[in-house]
Protein backbone atom coordinates (compact mmCIF):
# COMPACT_ATOMS: atom_id res chain seq x y z
CA UNK A 1 0.00 0.00 0.00
CA UNK A 2 1.23 3.40 -0.95
CA UNK A 3 0.96 6.06 1.75
CA UNK A 4 1.25 8.75 -0.93
CA UNK A 5 -2.38 7.96 -1.83
CA UNK A 6 -3.44 9.47 1.47
CA UNK A 7 -1.06 12.40 1.25
CA UNK A 8 -3.97 14.88 1.04
CA UNK A 9 -5.45 13.62 4.33
CA UNK A 10 -2.04 13.45 5.99
CA UNK A 11 -1.29 17.00 4.86
CA UNK A 12 -4.59 18.18 6.29
CA UNK A 13 -4.02 16.45 9.64
CA UNK A 14 -0.52 17.92 9.84
CA UNK A 15 -1.85 21.38 8.98
CA UNK A 16 -4.57 21.10 11.59
CA UNK A 17 -2.19 20.05 14.35
CA UNK A 18 0.37 22.69 13.33
CA UNK A 19 -2.26 25.44 13.40
CA UNK A 20 -3.48 24.29 16.81
CA UNK A 21 -0.02 24.08 18.39
CA UNK A 22 1.42 27.26 16.86
CA UNK A 23 -1.74 29.12 17.80
CA UNK A 24 -1.12 28.33 21.46
CA UNK A 25 2.09 30.33 21.53
CA UNK A 26 1.10 33.32 19.41
CA UNK A 27 -0.12 36.64 20.80
CA UNK A 28 -3.61 37.61 19.62
CA UNK A 29 -2.51 40.27 17.14
CA UNK A 30 -0.21 37.95 15.19
CA UNK A 31 -2.68 35.06 14.92
CA UNK A 32 -3.45 36.19 11.40
CA UNK A 33 -0.58 34.01 10.22
CA UNK A 34 -2.60 30.91 11.15
CA UNK A 35 -5.07 31.68 8.38
CA UNK A 36 -2.27 31.82 5.81
CA UNK A 37 -0.83 28.58 7.17
CA UNK A 38 -4.19 26.80 6.97
CA UNK A 39 -4.81 28.09 3.46
CA UNK A 40 -1.37 26.91 2.32
CA UNK A 41 -1.97 23.47 3.81
CA UNK A 42 -5.31 23.20 2.03
CA UNK A 43 -3.76 24.30 -1.27
CA UNK A 44 -1.08 21.61 -0.86
CA UNK A 45 -3.73 18.97 -0.12
CA UNK A 46 -5.74 20.15 -3.13
CA UNK A 47 -2.68 19.83 -5.36
CA UNK A 48 -1.93 16.33 -4.03
CA UNK A 49 -5.54 15.30 -4.67
CA UNK A 50 -5.57 16.62 -8.22
CA UNK A 51 -2.37 14.79 -9.17
CA UNK A 52 -3.77 11.53 -7.82
CA UNK A 53 -6.93 11.74 -9.97
CA UNK A 54 -7.14 8.54 -11.95
CA UNK A 55 -5.64 6.14 -9.43
CA UNK A 56 -7.91 3.33 -8.42
CA UNK A 57 -6.99 1.22 -5.42
CA UNK A 58 -8.01 0.03 -1.96
CA UNK A 59 -6.04 0.61 1.22
CA UNK A 60 -6.02 -0.12 4.96
CA UNK A 61 -7.54 -3.62 4.77
CA UNK A 62 -9.96 -2.49 2.05
CA UNK A 63 -11.65 0.03 4.33
CA UNK A 64 -10.64 3.07 2.28
CA UNK A 65 -10.78 3.40 -1.47
CA UNK A 66 -8.99 5.89 -3.68
CA UNK A 67 -10.78 6.22 -7.01
CA UNK A 68 -12.25 8.83 -9.31
CA UNK A 69 -15.30 9.23 -7.07
CA UNK A 70 -13.40 9.78 -3.85
CA UNK A 71 -10.85 12.11 -5.43
CA UNK A 72 -13.53 14.17 -7.17
CA UNK A 73 -15.45 14.71 -3.96
CA UNK A 74 -12.22 15.44 -2.05
CA UNK A 75 -11.60 18.22 -4.56
CA UNK A 76 -15.08 19.58 -3.86
CA UNK A 77 -14.48 19.57 -0.09
CA UNK A 78 -10.99 21.03 -0.35
CA UNK A 79 -12.15 23.81 -2.66
CA UNK A 80 -14.89 24.74 -0.19
CA UNK A 81 -12.43 24.56 2.70
CA UNK A 82 -10.00 26.77 0.79
CA UNK A 83 -12.62 29.45 0.09
CA UNK A 84 -13.71 29.23 3.72
CA UNK A 85 -10.20 29.49 5.06
CA UNK A 86 -9.19 32.47 2.88
CA UNK A 87 -12.31 34.42 3.79
CA UNK A 88 -11.92 33.54 7.49
CA UNK A 89 -8.62 35.41 7.66
CA UNK A 90 -10.67 38.59 7.85
CA UNK A 91 -13.53 37.14 9.87
CA UNK A 92 -11.30 35.89 12.69
CA UNK A 93 -9.16 39.02 12.77
CA UNK A 94 -8.66 40.16 16.35
CA UNK A 95 -10.27 37.05 17.85
CA UNK A 96 -8.45 35.09 20.53
CA UNK A 97 -9.84 31.80 19.19
CA UNK A 98 -8.45 31.76 15.65
CA UNK A 99 -6.74 28.39 16.06
CA UNK A 100 -9.89 26.66 17.30
CA UNK A 101 -11.85 28.06 14.38
CA UNK A 102 -9.36 26.79 11.80
CA UNK A 103 -8.74 23.45 13.49
CA UNK A 104 -12.43 22.64 13.68
CA UNK A 105 -12.88 23.54 10.02
CA UNK A 106 -9.85 21.50 8.96
CA UNK A 107 -10.96 18.46 10.94
CA UNK A 108 -14.46 18.78 9.53
CA UNK A 109 -12.90 18.75 6.07
CA UNK A 110 -10.85 15.67 6.93
CA UNK A 111 -14.05 13.93 8.04
CA UNK A 112 -15.72 14.81 4.75
CA UNK A 113 -12.70 13.58 2.77
CA UNK A 114 -12.70 10.28 4.63
CA UNK A 115 -16.42 9.82 3.97
CA UNK A 116 -15.63 10.24 0.29
CA UNK A 117 -12.95 7.53 0.59
CA UNK A 118 -14.83 5.16 2.89
CA UNK A 119 -15.31 1.64 1.66
CA UNK A 120 -16.67 0.34 4.95
CA UNK A 121 -19.72 1.51 6.86
CA UNK A 122 -17.73 1.71 10.10
CA UNK A 123 -15.23 4.14 8.59
CA UNK A 124 -18.07 6.00 6.91
CA UNK A 125 -19.93 6.48 10.19
CA UNK A 126 -16.87 7.54 12.18
CA UNK A 127 -15.80 10.03 9.49
CA UNK A 128 -19.37 11.31 9.20
CA UNK A 129 -19.43 12.00 12.93
CA UNK A 130 -15.99 13.63 12.85
CA UNK A 131 -17.29 16.13 10.32
CA UNK A 132 -20.58 16.59 12.17
CA UNK A 133 -19.13 17.13 15.64
CA UNK A 134 -16.59 19.65 14.36
CA UNK A 135 -19.29 21.63 12.58
CA UNK A 136 -21.61 21.65 15.63
CA UNK A 137 -18.97 23.59 17.49
CA UNK A 138 -18.30 25.86 14.51
CA UNK A 139 -21.97 26.79 14.16
CA UNK A 140 -21.99 28.03 17.76
CA UNK A 141 -18.68 29.82 17.43
CA UNK A 142 -20.04 33.28 18.25
CA UNK A 143 -20.87 32.24 21.77
CA UNK A 144 -22.18 35.65 22.82
CA UNK A 145 -24.61 35.76 19.92
CA UNK A 146 -27.98 34.14 20.73
CA UNK A 147 -28.70 33.46 17.05
CA UNK A 148 -25.48 31.55 16.60
CA UNK A 149 -26.11 29.51 19.75
CA UNK A 150 -29.63 28.68 18.74
CA UNK A 151 -28.41 27.63 15.31
CA UNK A 152 -25.77 25.41 16.91
CA UNK A 153 -28.26 23.84 19.28
CA UNK A 154 -30.78 23.01 16.56
CA UNK A 155 -28.04 21.68 14.33
CA UNK A 156 -26.59 19.61 17.15
CA UNK A 157 -29.87 18.03 18.24
CA UNK A 158 -31.02 17.18 14.74
CA UNK A 159 -27.53 16.09 13.74
CA UNK A 160 -27.20 13.70 16.67
CA UNK A 161 -30.66 12.30 15.93
CA UNK A 162 -29.66 11.73 12.31
CA UNK A 163 -26.45 10.03 13.44
CA UNK A 164 -28.43 7.70 15.72
CA UNK A 165 -30.92 6.83 12.97
CA UNK A 166 -28.14 6.15 10.50
CA UNK A 167 -26.25 4.00 13.00
CA UNK A 168 -29.35 1.96 13.78
CA UNK A 169 -29.84 1.37 10.06
CA UNK A 170 -26.21 0.30 9.68
CA UNK A 171 -26.53 -2.20 12.54
CA UNK A 172 -29.39 -3.93 10.71
CA UNK A 173 -27.35 -4.16 7.55
CA UNK A 174 -24.56 -5.70 9.59
CA UNK A 175 -27.06 -8.07 11.16
CA UNK A 176 -28.32 -9.35 7.83
CA UNK A 177 -24.98 -9.60 6.04
CA UNK A 178 -22.45 -10.13 8.84
CA UNK A 179 -20.09 -7.52 7.41
CA UNK A 180 -19.76 -3.75 7.34
CA UNK A 181 -17.78 -3.62 4.12
CA UNK A 182 -19.71 -1.79 1.39
CA UNK A 183 -18.87 -4.25 -1.45
CA UNK A 184 -19.49 -7.10 1.01
CA UNK A 185 -23.00 -5.83 1.68
CA UNK A 186 -23.59 -5.46 -2.05
CA UNK A 187 -22.58 -9.13 -2.49
CA UNK A 188 -25.24 -10.22 0.01
CA UNK A 189 -27.87 -8.20 -1.85
CA UNK A 190 -30.19 -11.18 -2.20
CA UNK A 191 -30.25 -11.74 1.58
CA UNK A 192 -31.09 -8.07 2.22
CA UNK A 193 -33.83 -8.04 -0.38
CA UNK A 194 -35.37 -11.23 1.06
CA UNK A 195 -35.41 -10.01 4.67
CA UNK A 196 -37.95 -7.49 5.99
CA UNK A 197 -35.08 -5.92 7.93
CA UNK A 198 -33.69 -4.63 4.63
CA UNK A 199 -36.60 -2.21 4.23
CA UNK A 200 -36.26 -1.01 7.84
CA UNK A 201 -32.58 -0.35 7.22
CA UNK A 202 -33.34 1.60 4.03
CA UNK A 203 -35.92 3.76 5.82
CA UNK A 204 -33.55 4.49 8.72
CA UNK A 205 -30.66 5.27 6.38
CA UNK A 206 -32.75 7.56 4.17
CA UNK A 207 -33.93 9.42 7.28
CA UNK A 208 -30.39 9.66 8.71
CA UNK A 209 -28.82 10.91 5.50
CA UNK A 210 -31.86 12.97 4.56
CA UNK A 211 -31.27 15.06 7.69
CA UNK A 212 -27.68 15.70 6.65
CA UNK A 213 -28.52 16.50 3.02
CA UNK A 214 -31.54 18.48 4.31
CA UNK A 215 -34.12 16.77 2.12
CA UNK A 216 -37.69 17.73 2.94
CA UNK A 217 -39.31 16.64 5.29
CA UNK A 218 -36.01 16.32 7.18
CA UNK A 219 -34.95 19.91 6.45
CA UNK A 220 -36.40 21.89 9.41
CA UNK A 221 -33.02 22.57 10.96
CA UNK A 222 -31.29 23.79 7.81
CA UNK A 223 -32.80 27.27 7.30
CA UNK A 224 -32.49 28.07 11.02
CA UNK A 225 -28.91 26.86 11.22
CA UNK A 226 -27.73 28.51 8.02
CA UNK A 227 -29.32 31.79 9.08
CA UNK A 228 -28.04 31.81 12.63
CA UNK A 229 -24.54 30.39 12.19
CA UNK A 230 -21.70 32.73 11.20
CA UNK A 231 -22.03 33.27 7.42
CA UNK A 232 -18.73 31.56 6.63
CA UNK A 233 -19.73 28.52 8.65
CA UNK A 234 -22.99 28.44 6.71
CA UNK A 235 -20.86 28.34 3.57
CA UNK A 236 -18.99 25.32 4.92
CA UNK A 237 -22.23 23.61 5.95
CA UNK A 238 -24.18 24.25 2.79
CA UNK A 239 -21.36 23.66 0.36
CA UNK A 240 -19.34 21.02 2.20
CA UNK A 241 -21.31 19.14 4.82
CA UNK A 242 -24.29 18.71 2.50
CA UNK A 243 -22.07 17.15 -0.20
CA UNK A 244 -20.74 14.77 2.43
CA UNK A 245 -24.29 13.52 2.99
CA UNK A 246 -24.69 13.13 -0.76
CA UNK A 247 -21.50 11.15 -1.27
CA UNK A 248 -22.35 8.94 1.73
CA UNK A 249 -25.81 8.32 0.27
CA UNK A 250 -24.24 7.53 -3.12
CA UNK A 251 -22.03 4.92 -1.50
CA UNK A 252 -24.63 3.39 0.78
CA UNK A 253 -27.56 3.26 -1.62
CA UNK A 254 -26.08 2.94 -5.09
CA UNK A 255 -23.19 0.65 -4.17
CA UNK A 256 -24.23 -1.26 -1.04
CA UNK A 257 -28.02 -1.40 -1.34
CA UNK A 258 -28.39 -1.75 -5.10
CA UNK A 259 -30.52 -4.86 -4.47
CA UNK A 260 -33.27 -2.68 -2.98
CA UNK A 261 -33.02 -0.21 -5.86
CA UNK A 262 -36.76 -0.21 -6.63
CA UNK A 263 -37.73 0.70 -3.08
CA UNK A 264 -35.31 3.57 -2.55
CA UNK A 265 -35.70 4.97 -6.04
CA UNK A 266 -39.37 5.68 -5.36
CA UNK A 267 -38.52 7.23 -2.00
CA UNK A 268 -35.86 9.47 -3.55
CA UNK A 269 -38.17 10.49 -6.41
CA UNK A 270 -40.78 11.69 -3.90
CA UNK A 271 -38.16 13.39 -1.70
CA UNK A 272 -36.53 15.12 -4.68
CA UNK A 273 -39.81 16.59 -5.91
CA UNK A 274 -40.95 17.74 -2.44
CA UNK A 275 -37.52 19.15 -1.59
CA UNK A 276 -37.00 21.24 -4.72
CA UNK A 277 -40.55 22.58 -4.73
CA UNK A 278 -40.62 23.41 -1.04
CA UNK A 279 -37.15 24.99 -1.17
CA UNK A 280 -37.98 27.25 -4.10
CA UNK A 281 -41.44 28.26 -2.89
CA UNK A 282 -40.26 28.99 0.65
CA UNK A 283 -37.31 31.02 -0.64
CA UNK A 284 -39.64 33.41 -2.48
CA UNK A 285 -40.84 35.20 0.63
CA UNK A 286 -37.59 35.38 2.65
CA UNK A 287 -36.15 38.71 3.73
CA UNK A 288 -32.98 37.31 5.27
CA UNK A 289 -30.53 36.59 2.47
CA UNK A 290 -28.88 33.76 4.40
CA UNK A 291 -32.25 32.12 4.92
CA UNK A 292 -33.07 32.58 1.26
CA UNK A 293 -29.78 30.94 0.31
CA UNK A 294 -30.57 28.13 2.75
CA UNK A 295 -33.88 27.42 1.06
CA UNK A 296 -32.25 27.67 -2.35
CA UNK A 297 -29.70 25.18 -1.09
CA UNK A 298 -32.58 22.81 -0.29
CA UNK A 299 -33.76 23.17 -3.85
CA UNK A 300 -30.29 22.42 -5.19
CA UNK A 301 -30.10 19.29 -3.03
CA UNK A 302 -33.42 18.30 -4.57
CA UNK A 303 -31.93 18.57 -8.07
CA UNK A 304 -28.88 16.51 -7.09
CA UNK A 305 -31.17 13.85 -5.59
CA UNK A 306 -32.62 13.32 -9.05
CA UNK A 307 -29.43 11.40 -9.85
CA UNK A 308 -30.59 8.67 -7.45
CA UNK A 309 -33.84 8.32 -9.35
CA UNK A 310 -32.43 8.25 -12.87
CA UNK A 311 -29.35 6.16 -12.05
CA UNK A 312 -27.68 6.22 -15.45
CA UNK A 313 -23.93 6.95 -15.73
CA UNK A 314 -24.70 10.32 -17.30
CA UNK A 315 -27.18 11.30 -14.59
CA UNK A 316 -24.74 10.34 -11.86
CA UNK A 317 -22.05 12.32 -13.66
CA UNK A 318 -24.44 15.25 -13.79
CA UNK A 319 -25.24 14.95 -10.10
CA UNK A 320 -21.57 14.77 -9.17
CA UNK A 321 -20.72 17.72 -11.42
CA UNK A 322 -23.59 19.59 -9.79
CA UNK A 323 -22.02 18.89 -6.41
CA UNK A 324 -18.79 20.59 -7.55
CA UNK A 325 -20.60 23.55 -9.13
CA UNK A 326 -22.81 23.91 -6.09
CA UNK A 327 -19.68 23.95 -3.93
CA UNK A 328 -18.36 26.99 -5.82
CA UNK A 329 -21.68 28.79 -6.24
CA UNK A 330 -23.11 28.33 -2.78
CA UNK A 331 -19.85 28.87 -0.91
CA UNK A 332 -19.31 31.99 -3.01
CA UNK A 333 -22.81 33.32 -2.35
CA UNK A 334 -22.45 32.80 1.40
CA UNK A 335 -19.01 34.42 1.41
CA UNK A 336 -20.41 37.43 -0.46
CA UNK A 337 -23.15 37.62 2.17
CA UNK A 338 -20.47 37.35 4.85
CA UNK A 339 -18.67 40.32 3.30
CA UNK A 340 -21.89 42.35 3.41
CA UNK A 341 -22.53 41.29 7.01
CA UNK A 342 -18.98 42.30 7.88
CA UNK A 343 -19.48 45.71 6.29
CA UNK A 344 -22.83 46.27 8.03
CA UNK A 345 -21.48 45.23 11.41
CA UNK A 346 -18.38 47.37 11.08
CA UNK A 347 -20.60 50.40 10.41
CA UNK A 348 -22.92 49.69 13.31
CA UNK A 349 -22.05 46.97 15.79
CA UNK A 350 -25.61 46.46 17.05
CA UNK A 351 -27.46 45.92 13.78
CA UNK A 352 -30.12 43.30 14.43
CA UNK A 353 -30.33 41.46 11.11
CA UNK A 354 -27.09 42.19 9.28
CA UNK A 355 -28.04 39.86 6.44
CA UNK A 356 -31.42 41.50 5.79
CA UNK A 357 -31.99 42.08 2.10
CA UNK A 358 -32.34 45.84 2.68
CA UNK A 359 -28.64 45.91 3.44
CA UNK A 360 -27.99 44.78 -0.14
CA UNK A 361 -29.55 48.00 -1.51
CA UNK A 362 -27.17 49.75 -3.85
CA UNK A 363 -24.42 47.25 -3.19
CA UNK A 364 -23.35 47.69 -6.81
CA UNK A 365 -22.01 51.12 -5.87
CA UNK A 366 -20.94 50.39 -2.33
CA UNK A 367 -19.01 47.13 -2.86
CA UNK A 368 -18.64 46.62 -6.63
CA UNK A 369 -16.58 43.41 -6.57
CA UNK A 370 -18.79 41.71 -3.99
CA UNK A 371 -21.93 42.75 -5.84
CA UNK A 372 -20.61 41.54 -9.19
CA UNK A 373 -19.53 38.17 -7.77
CA UNK A 374 -22.84 37.77 -5.94
CA UNK A 375 -24.62 38.43 -9.25
CA UNK A 376 -22.54 35.74 -10.97
CA UNK A 377 -23.24 33.26 -8.15
CA UNK A 378 -26.99 33.77 -8.05
CA UNK A 379 -27.24 33.60 -11.82
CA UNK A 380 -25.19 30.41 -11.75
CA UNK A 381 -27.48 29.00 -9.06
CA UNK A 382 -30.46 29.84 -11.26
CA UNK A 383 -28.78 28.12 -14.21
CA UNK A 384 -28.04 30.98 -16.62
CA UNK A 385 -25.86 29.76 -19.57
CA UNK A 386 -22.07 30.04 -19.51
CA UNK A 387 -21.94 29.35 -15.78
CA UNK A 388 -21.28 26.18 -13.82
CA UNK A 389 -24.91 25.96 -12.75
CA UNK A 390 -26.10 25.85 -16.35
CA UNK A 391 -23.64 23.12 -17.39
CA UNK A 392 -24.51 20.84 -14.48
CA UNK A 393 -28.24 21.41 -14.84
CA UNK A 394 -27.94 20.73 -18.56
CA UNK A 395 -26.16 17.38 -18.04
CA UNK A 396 -28.45 16.33 -15.21
CA UNK A 397 -31.77 17.34 -16.76
CA UNK A 398 -30.98 16.06 -20.25
CA UNK A 399 -29.94 12.68 -18.83
CA UNK A 400 -33.21 12.62 -16.90
CA UNK A 401 -35.19 13.12 -20.11
CA UNK A 402 -33.07 10.54 -21.95
CA UNK A 403 -33.77 7.94 -19.28
CA UNK A 404 -37.51 8.45 -19.69
CA UNK A 405 -38.21 10.52 -16.59
CA UNK A 406 -39.55 13.50 -18.54
CA UNK A 407 -42.05 14.36 -15.78
CA UNK A 408 -39.23 14.74 -13.27
CA UNK A 409 -37.23 16.94 -15.63
CA UNK A 410 -40.29 19.12 -16.26
CA UNK A 411 -40.81 19.62 -12.52
CA UNK A 412 -37.13 20.48 -12.11
CA UNK A 413 -37.18 22.99 -14.98
CA UNK A 414 -40.34 24.68 -13.66
CA UNK A 415 -38.58 24.91 -10.31
CA UNK A 416 -35.51 26.49 -11.90
CA UNK A 417 -37.79 29.08 -13.43
CA UNK A 418 -39.39 29.86 -10.05
CA UNK A 419 -35.95 30.17 -8.48
CA UNK A 420 -34.98 32.87 -10.97
CA UNK A 421 -37.50 35.16 -9.28
CA UNK A 422 -35.79 35.35 -5.91
CA UNK A 423 -32.29 35.29 -7.35
CA UNK A 424 -33.23 38.22 -9.56
CA UNK A 425 -34.64 39.97 -6.49
CA UNK A 426 -31.16 40.03 -4.91
CA UNK A 427 -29.71 41.47 -8.12
CA UNK A 428 -32.47 44.08 -8.26
CA UNK A 429 -31.67 45.16 -4.70
CA UNK A 430 -27.96 45.35 -5.46
CA UNK A 431 -28.13 47.33 -8.71
CA UNK A 432 -31.46 49.06 -9.09
CA UNK A 433 -32.41 50.32 -5.65
CA UNK A 434 -30.93 53.55 -4.29
CA UNK A 435 -28.82 53.58 -1.13
CA UNK A 436 -27.88 56.21 1.39
CA UNK A 437 -24.61 54.42 2.22
CA UNK A 438 -21.31 55.36 0.66
CA UNK A 439 -18.70 53.27 -1.07
CA UNK A 440 -16.68 51.18 1.37
CA UNK A 441 -13.34 49.50 0.86
CA UNK A 442 -13.87 45.79 0.46
CA UNK A 443 -11.90 43.53 2.82
CA UNK A 444 -9.19 41.85 0.77
CA UNK A 445 -9.51 38.22 2.02
CA UNK A 446 -13.21 38.16 1.19
CA UNK A 447 -12.45 39.57 -2.24
CA UNK A 448 -9.78 36.95 -2.94
CA UNK A 449 -12.13 34.14 -1.92
CA UNK A 450 -14.89 35.59 -4.10
CA UNK A 451 -12.58 35.92 -7.11
CA UNK A 452 -11.44 32.29 -6.71
CA UNK A 453 -15.05 31.13 -6.56
CA UNK A 454 -15.99 33.25 -9.60
CA UNK A 455 -13.10 31.74 -11.55
CA UNK A 456 -14.34 28.26 -10.60
CA UNK A 457 -17.92 29.01 -11.61
CA UNK A 458 -16.89 30.48 -14.97
CA UNK A 459 -14.28 27.79 -15.66
CA UNK A 460 -16.88 25.05 -15.39
CA UNK A 461 -19.24 27.13 -17.53
CA UNK A 462 -16.81 27.98 -20.34
CA UNK A 463 -14.58 24.92 -20.36
CA UNK A 464 -16.71 22.06 -19.03
CA UNK A 465 -15.11 19.09 -20.85
CA UNK A 466 -12.53 18.01 -18.22
CA UNK A 467 -15.01 18.53 -15.38
CA UNK A 468 -17.73 16.51 -17.13
CA UNK A 469 -15.18 13.82 -18.00
CA UNK A 470 -14.07 13.36 -14.38
CA UNK A 471 -17.60 13.55 -13.05
CA UNK A 472 -18.60 10.78 -15.48
CA UNK A 473 -15.60 8.70 -14.40
CA UNK A 474 -16.71 9.17 -10.79
CA UNK A 475 -20.24 8.11 -11.71
CA UNK A 476 -18.91 4.97 -13.42
CA UNK A 477 -17.13 3.96 -10.20
CA UNK A 478 -20.48 3.93 -8.42
CA UNK A 479 -22.22 1.81 -11.02
CA UNK A 480 -19.27 -0.56 -11.44
CA UNK A 481 -19.29 -1.20 -7.70
CA UNK A 482 -22.97 -1.98 -7.70
CA UNK A 483 -23.24 -4.45 -10.55
CA UNK B 1 -28.57 -19.51 24.48
CA UNK B 2 -30.89 -16.52 24.12
CA UNK B 3 -32.08 -16.24 20.50
CA UNK B 4 -30.93 -13.14 18.59
CA UNK B 5 -34.54 -12.04 17.98
CA UNK B 6 -34.96 -11.17 21.67
CA UNK B 7 -31.95 -8.88 21.54
CA UNK B 8 -33.34 -7.16 18.46
CA UNK B 9 -36.66 -6.80 20.27
CA UNK B 10 -34.91 -5.22 23.25
CA UNK B 11 -32.91 -2.82 21.10
CA UNK B 12 -35.98 -1.81 19.07
CA UNK B 13 -37.90 -1.10 22.29
CA UNK B 14 -35.05 1.02 23.69
CA UNK B 15 -34.65 2.83 20.37
CA UNK B 16 -38.36 3.61 20.29
CA UNK B 17 -38.26 4.94 23.85
CA UNK B 18 -35.36 7.17 22.86
CA UNK B 19 -37.10 8.40 19.70
CA UNK B 20 -40.36 9.03 21.56
CA UNK B 21 -38.52 10.96 24.25
CA UNK B 22 -36.66 12.99 21.64
CA UNK B 23 -39.92 13.97 19.98
CA UNK B 24 -41.82 14.86 23.17
CA UNK B 25 -39.24 16.28 25.60
CA UNK B 26 -38.34 19.97 25.39
CA UNK B 27 -35.46 20.02 27.84
CA UNK B 28 -32.08 20.03 26.12
CA UNK B 29 -30.44 17.62 28.57
CA UNK B 30 -33.30 15.14 28.39
CA UNK B 31 -33.18 15.21 24.60
CA UNK B 32 -29.46 14.47 24.79
CA UNK B 33 -30.18 11.51 27.07
CA UNK B 34 -32.71 10.21 24.56
CA UNK B 35 -30.08 10.36 21.82
CA UNK B 36 -27.76 8.36 24.09
CA UNK B 37 -30.52 5.75 24.48
CA UNK B 38 -30.82 5.45 20.73
CA UNK B 39 -27.05 5.08 20.29
CA UNK B 40 -26.93 2.43 23.00
CA UNK B 41 -29.77 0.45 21.48
CA UNK B 42 -27.66 0.34 18.32
CA UNK B 43 -24.80 -0.97 20.47
CA UNK B 44 -26.97 -3.81 21.77
CA UNK B 45 -27.80 -4.67 18.18
CA UNK B 46 -24.17 -4.65 17.16
CA UNK B 47 -23.02 -6.89 20.01
CA UNK B 48 -25.91 -9.31 19.51
CA UNK B 49 -25.25 -9.60 15.78
CA UNK B 50 -21.54 -9.90 16.43
CA UNK B 51 -22.07 -12.99 18.57
CA UNK B 52 -24.69 -14.31 16.13
CA UNK B 53 -22.34 -14.08 13.16
CA UNK B 54 -19.31 -15.10 15.20
CA UNK B 55 -17.13 -12.22 13.96
CA UNK B 56 -15.71 -9.31 15.91
CA UNK B 57 -16.60 -6.45 13.56
CA UNK B 58 -19.67 -5.53 15.59
CA UNK B 59 -17.79 -5.37 18.87
CA UNK B 60 -15.09 -3.16 17.37
CA UNK B 61 -17.83 -0.92 16.00
CA UNK B 62 -19.34 -0.65 19.50
CA UNK B 63 -16.09 0.73 20.88
CA UNK B 64 -16.08 3.44 18.21
CA UNK B 65 -19.72 4.27 18.89
CA UNK B 66 -19.06 4.66 22.63
CA UNK B 67 -16.15 7.02 21.92
CA UNK B 68 -18.22 9.01 19.44
CA UNK B 69 -21.18 9.27 21.80
CA UNK B 70 -18.86 10.70 24.45
CA UNK B 71 -17.42 13.24 22.01
CA UNK B 72 -20.88 14.21 20.88
CA UNK B 73 -22.07 14.68 24.46
CA UNK B 74 -19.09 16.94 25.19
CA UNK B 75 -19.88 19.28 22.32
CA UNK B 76 -23.60 19.11 23.02
CA UNK B 77 -23.26 19.98 26.69
CA UNK B 78 -20.89 22.81 25.82
CA UNK B 79 -23.50 24.30 23.51
CA UNK B 80 -26.26 23.81 26.10
CA UNK B 81 -24.04 25.40 28.77
CA UNK B 82 -23.50 28.54 26.70
CA UNK B 83 -27.24 28.78 26.13
CA UNK B 84 -27.89 28.30 29.83
CA UNK B 85 -25.41 31.05 30.69
CA UNK B 86 -27.15 33.45 28.36
CA UNK B 87 -30.79 32.64 29.08
CA UNK B 88 -30.77 30.82 32.42
CA UNK B 89 -32.84 27.95 31.00
CA UNK B 90 -32.65 25.25 28.33
CA UNK B 91 -36.32 24.92 27.47
CA UNK B 92 -36.18 24.58 23.72
CA UNK B 93 -39.71 25.86 23.19
CA UNK B 94 -38.55 29.26 24.40
CA UNK B 95 -35.44 29.39 22.22
CA UNK B 96 -36.99 30.52 18.98
CA UNK B 97 -35.50 33.70 17.57
CA UNK B 98 -34.87 31.99 14.27
CA UNK B 99 -38.03 31.41 12.34
CA UNK B 100 -39.95 33.10 9.62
Amino acid sequence: MDLMLFAPEITMVATGLAVLLIGLFLPVDSKKVLGYLASLGIIAALYLTIVSLGTNTLAFYDTLSVDALSQFFKIVFLVVALLFSIASIKYTEGSAHVEEFYVLAIFATIGMMLVASANDLMVLFVAFELASISTYALAGFEKKNPQSLEAAMKYFLIGSLSGALMLFGITFLYGVTGTTSIPGIADSGAAIAASPIGIIAVVLLIAGMGFKIALAPFHMWAPDTYQGAPSLVSALLAAGSKKMGIVAAFKVFIVALIALQVQWQIAFAVLAVITMTLGNVAALSQTSVKRMLAYSSLAQAGYITMAFVVLTPMALGGGILYALSHGFMKAGAFIATAAVVYMVLSENKDTKDPDHIDNFKGLGQRMPVTALSMTIFVFALAGIPLTAGYMSKFVLFSSTIQAGFAWLAVIAIINSAISLFYYAKIVKYMYFLPTEGTKVSEPLPYTIALVVAVIGVLAIGFWPEPFIYWAMEAGKVLLAGGI
Amino acid sequence: MIPVELYIGLSVVIFSIGLYGFMTQRNGVRMLMCVELMLNSANINLVAFSSYHGNLTGQVFVLYVIALAAAEAVVGFAILMSIFRMKDMIDLDKINILRW
